[in-house]
């Protein structure tokens, strides 16, 4: 046995990566073995995200990576460098939530929640590509995600009633745009 | 997704409101889907589980595993670990040992070190660990370790495990530890005089939960107390926490064991983390207090995490008559509780409260072995050792009805206990409370015949026809199940205690563990509640906060509710064994009127009346002579509950505000009105019904919920691949708190009875090598295999509980397997193939359809 409280001494080689995230710029040293998800909980404290496996099978690590999503887990951070991230934590304002996070709420797709925030950034992207989806496209476009206890019927759900949100603010937002267009006229 | 809001009169005495506004003007929030209190902090990322935290300082463990499933440690060499620049500390088994105890076990001749010394038993089992300065480090310090071992047989076979010719534990002398023969009736005449006996042979393959949040553990050892303060996701943590002070060798009280309101999922299978709890505390406590955090990582979980769960053998037996009429039951099973038999031993016992299913059956056998072989030990998992018991069952009744060509649900129903028979006293001693089991049954196959028979429909025949010319078989089968509901904690030691012993047993002796839960009103007028369990997404916050704001007549956002560790905490069974719809919902109501009195007797106090001259209304106490002066101020503002304490103080009213100011004010020496804490006692502590289950521990498990299933599956008979076209299902679990809550343990349960029956398998090679340590391996349900659910609710209250509320929470689990297990015999029917395995995987089923193919042609 041996005790000897130390800091890291081994010198480990860092490289420098800029990014976005959350629409704020980041520029921070990582080692090239650092894995996305660690730099985003760790070093970043946006623990919205979740390790569940670490080997790109349950989804709980989903983040939104230049538009598209990624499992955190599968890539290093050099590999983020100057990519544009958005995380569950940039989804609304502090304290408030998101049309698919209210969703999810009221629709009681979660439970224990551990998978709440990849199954919010894939429906996100869901209906970014398919607004108002069949349960087919439910199905394709979250079956990248894990969640052990809602059985995913109310997943189904809270993404329709995701959908009719998003549409609405849709709408209200393209009649406010033709008001503004009539106005400046 | 369709979901129908049916709620079909199935027994029930009472409806329930969904939608508020029951009885006067006050909204109730009881019984209404209201929404979740935790959603918001999950939701915007705020929840801290235990993997989020991370103390300043704080320094990281890693664990050195055996990849051998059985061998000798000879040597063990850390020299280049310690030498490692980087490395904070290294412990191997015998340094552990020198310091600390074993980790006590499920039976009291085992004691297993929280490191291995000397021998390994499973692959993946713990041999050395490191602390460093973070994870990554870690890691490459346990490169730095090499341990020589001399590899023995391994042991894989439960049933061959039996025979002793390699033992797992020497000193013990014998792999099969603990195992009882009951006998309930006359079983050999019941066998000797039926017309027809059935036997089979079955399995029930190596499954458990695997809650998407692996184990974690933040240890900090405090040399001023000379104590322990461990942030951790162990399941039960007042219950359990023996396995972590007695291993550290401290009093209860010095090692604090603090679960996070959020936890993600459980399923019974954190209870057994205490080794990495003691692991973490252990190097915290060399390192003179500086915090040490553990998480475990998949793979470590999956391999060797202390997390699978049952896996059973099983020979049954079944006779009955020509008419139909079931006379005896013999069960015989072997459960391989892998290396050690940790804490769940008593998963092998439970059964006995669901003995005969929903079948009136007299005459039973129930038989069982513990059997050690190399593998990870089991934990705990959703249903207790329940799901493979009623699975078998179903098989047995399938064939008999088979044998005799009957109907199948008309041979179930002919032997169902009926309504009349509420009551009704198991052989086994446990009492199902009330229900209308043939009523449930019918009402779901008339449900399918009429949706899905008919054209069009996934059953119509002429559909049916037509998949099987394209090689698919189509079938469903309705069965009935119950869900043994809120444990009793005396009858859990049985195979700990002399069992000759037992039948001598008074009934004083029987010692129960009530729910506790705490109340305070803050001077601001809101309530805080304090649980003493901990949870992991089943809402109990939710559930607590609805009750207060009915009993004190409060609104819901006035109450907070919050949990206490395992030193604050009195010793509790805790959230399990389907207990806290109904314990927790009997402590609010008792927490509740206790407020209430003690308001009221301060408010009588005050105003220097009798307590007859008040009443409790509204979130506040009025004095119902109208209010006479005396030295309250005089004029007549009918201030309402809540606001700040001063000013708002009327004659003829207090608010709960009000009150718990008056209560704090001026150093009043009585204890204090406004706070209060409520036992809720275990229901069948005080019905002579249970008298014999409980002085002779027996499981005692005093509700009965119960669900109607009827799965609609095909089967592809080229590649043996299952789908479940829909999921009908019809549950009764008395009342309901939150209907939406309740819907939500019925998804997830059925969708991990899905994986248990068709997917999910922990399985070893003969060397002992696991086969399933990533989830490409061990398969979880997803949303594209988990079906269609259509499900319907009956309310039938407890009539043994204070809030008539039924156990819930493992009910599709335990359920949905033995059900799924049905409807596949029912689709392979023609093709004379019959489930006696599961998983029912696409390959093994293929091979029974070949095989049946062979025989047939
Ligand atoms: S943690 Fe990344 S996919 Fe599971
Ligand atoms: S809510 Fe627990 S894993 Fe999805």
């Amino acid at each position: 046995m041996s005790t000897d409280a130390t800091d890291p001494s081994t010198e480990q080689p860092t490289r420098e990566i800029s990014l976005t995230i959350n629409g704020e710029d980041v520029v921070a040293d990582v080692e090239p073995r650092l894995k996305l998800s660690d730099f985003l909980r760790d070093r970043r404290g946006l623990y919205g995200l979740r390790i569940g496996c670490e080997h790109g099978v349950c989804g709980a690590c989903t983040v939104s990576m230049d538009d598209r999503i990624v499992k955190s887990c599968l890539v290093y951070a050099v590999q983020a460098d100057r990519s544009d991230l958005v995380t569950v934590e940039g989804l609304a304002d502090e304290g408030d939530l998101h049309p698919i996070q209210r969703a999810y709420h009221e629709d009681h797709a979660l439970q224990c929640g551990f998978c709440t925030s990849g199954f919010v950034m894939a429906t996100r992207e869901l209906l970014a590509e398919t607004p108002d989806p069949s349960d087919e496209a439910i199905e394709k476009g979250l079956a990248d995600n894990i969640c052990r206890c809602t059985g995913y019927q109310n997943i189904y759900k809270a993404v329709r009633r995701a959908a009719d949100y998003t549409q609405a603010r849709a709408d209200e937002e393209g009649r406010m745009g033709e008001r503004d267009q009539e106005d400046d006229a | 997704m369709s979901e129908t809001g049916i709620r079909p009169d199935v027994g029930t005495e009472t409806g329930t409101e969904t939608d508020g506004e029951v009885g006067g003007d006050r909204e109730q929030f009881t019984g209404t889907d209201f929404e979740r209190v935790e959603d918001h902090r999950i939701l915007t990322g705020r929840a801290e589980y235990v993997h989020d935290i991370t103390p300043e300082n704080c320094r990281h463990m890693a664990l050195l595993r055996s990849m051998h499933a059985h061998a000798e440690i000879e040597s063990i060499d850390t020299s280049a670990a310690d030498e490692h620049p980087d490395c904070d500390l290294v412990l191997t088994g015998e340094d552990v040992a020198e310091q600390y105890y074993p980790m006590p076990c499920g039976l009291a001749a085992f004691e297993e070190p929280p490191l291995a010394v000397e021998k390994v038993r499973y692959a993946g089992e713990p041999v050395a660990l490191i602390v460093a300065s973070d994870r990554y480090v870690a890691e490459d310090v346990l490169e730095g370790i090499s341990v020589s071992y001399e590899t023995l047989d391994a042991v894989t076979d439960p049933v061959a495990a039996r025979e002793n010719e390699t033992l797992i534990h020497e000193s013990v002398g014998t792999n099969v530890p603990d195992g009882e023969r009951f006998d309930f009736g006359d079983v050999e005449d019941a066998f000797e005089d039926a017309d027809h006996v059935v036997e089979g042979e079955y399995s029930w393959g190596r499954i458990s939960g695997v809650p998407l949040e692996t184990a974690g553990v933040v240890a900090t050892y405090d040399p001023k107390r000379d104590a322990f303060d461990i942030d951790c996701n162990i399941q039960l943590h007042t219950l359990v926490d023996d396995t972590v002070y007695e291993t550290l060798g401290y009093p209860p009280e010095k090692v604090s064991l603090n679960v996070p309101p959020d936890v993600g999922g459980s399923f019974g299978t954190k209870i057994a983390i205490h080794r990495y709890c003691c692991l973490a505390a252990m190097a915290s406590q060399q390192l003179e207090g500086i915090p040490v955090k553990f998480v475990e990582d998949r793979l470590e979980n999956l391999q060797g995490g202390d997390m699978h769960s049952t896996q059973r053998e099983y020979r049954v037996r079944l006779a009955f008559d020509d008419d139909g009429s079931v006379h005896g039951l013999d069960t015989w099973f072997v459960d391989d509780f892998g290396a050690w038999p940790r804490y769940p031993v008593n998963q092998a016992l439970k059964p006995l409260s669901v003995l005969t299913g929903a079948y009136d059956i007299e005459d039973v056998r129930y038989d069982y072995e513990i059997a050690l072989t190399n593998k990870t030990s089991q934990t705990a998992y959703r249903g207790f050792g329940v799901p493979p018991h009623l699975y078998v069952l179903e098989m047995a009744m399938d064939k008999a009805a088979r044998t005799l060509d009957m109907d199948p649900t008309e041979f179930r129903l002919l032997n169902m206990i009926g309504p009349e028979q509420m009551p009704y006293r198991l052989p086994s001693h446990n009492v199902y409370d009330s229900g209308d089991f043939p009523a449930a049954l019918e009402y779901i196959r008339d449900h399918v015949e009429d949706e899905e028979r008919a054209e069009g429909g996934l059953l119509d025949p002429a559909v049916v026809e037509e998949k099987r010319e394209e090689g698919k078989y189509r079938g469903v089968s309705c069965t009935l199940h119950i869900e043994p509901g809120v444990s009793g904690s005396d009858w859990t030691d049985r195979q700990r205690s002399d069992r000759d012993a037992l039948e001598a047993r008074e009934r004083e002796e029987v010692d129960e563990l009530p729910e506790h839960l705490r109340g305070e009103i803050s001077r601001d007028g809101t309530v805080r509640a304090l649980l003493a369990t901990d949870s992991s997404g089943q809402g109990h916050q939710t559930i607590v906060t609805q009750m207060l704001a009915d009993e004190l007549e409060v609104l819901p956002s006035e109450i907070e509710v919050e949990y206490l560790d395992s030193v604050a905490a009195p010793t509790e069974y805790g959230s399990a064994a389907s207990r806290m719809a109904v314990m927790v919902s009997g402590a609010a109501t008792g927490l509740g009127e206790q407020l209430r009195e003690n308001c009221c007797e301060l408010a009588a106090e005050t105003w220097g009346v009798g307590r007859d001259a008040v009443t409790y209304r509204e979130g506040g106490v009025e004095r119902l002579d109208g209010g006479s002066g005396g030295d309250a101020n005089s004029d007549d503002d009918d201030s309402g509950n809540g606001g700040g304490g001063d000013g708002d103080e009327s004659d003829d009213r207090l608010s709960l505000a009000d009150l718990a100011d008056l209560d704090t004010a001026g150093g009043r020496a009585h204890e204090r009105f406004t706070r209060a804490s409520y036992d809720y006692e275990h229901p069948a502590t005080a019905l002579e019904e249970f008298d014999e289950a409980l002085t002779g521990k027996f499981p005692v498990y005093p509700t009965a919920a119960f669900a109607a299933n009827a799965p609609i599956i095909e089967v592809d008979a080229a590649t043996g691949e299952v789908e479940i076209l829909k999921f009908y299902s019809l549950r009764d679990c008395g009342t309901q708190l939150n209907p939406t809550i309740v819907e939500g343990q019925a998804h997830g349960g059925i969708a991990q009875g899905v994986g248990a029956a068709l997917l999910e398998e922990f399985d070893y090679t003969d060397s002992g090598q696991p086969q399933a340590v990533t989830l490409f391996d061990y398969l979880l349900p997803s949303i594209d295999t988990v079906p269609e659910m259509d499900i319907h609710h009956s309310e039938t209250p407890s009539p043994f509980t204070e809030t008539g509320a039924k156990g819930t929470g493992e009910g599709g689990m335990i359920d949905a397997p033995a059900s799924i297990a049905s409807s596949l015999n029912a689709a392979l029917a023609p093709l004379g193939v019959h489930v006696d395995r599961i998983p029912a995987t696409a390959n093994r089923l293929r091979n029974r359809i070949r095989d049946a193919e062979a025989e047939n042609s």
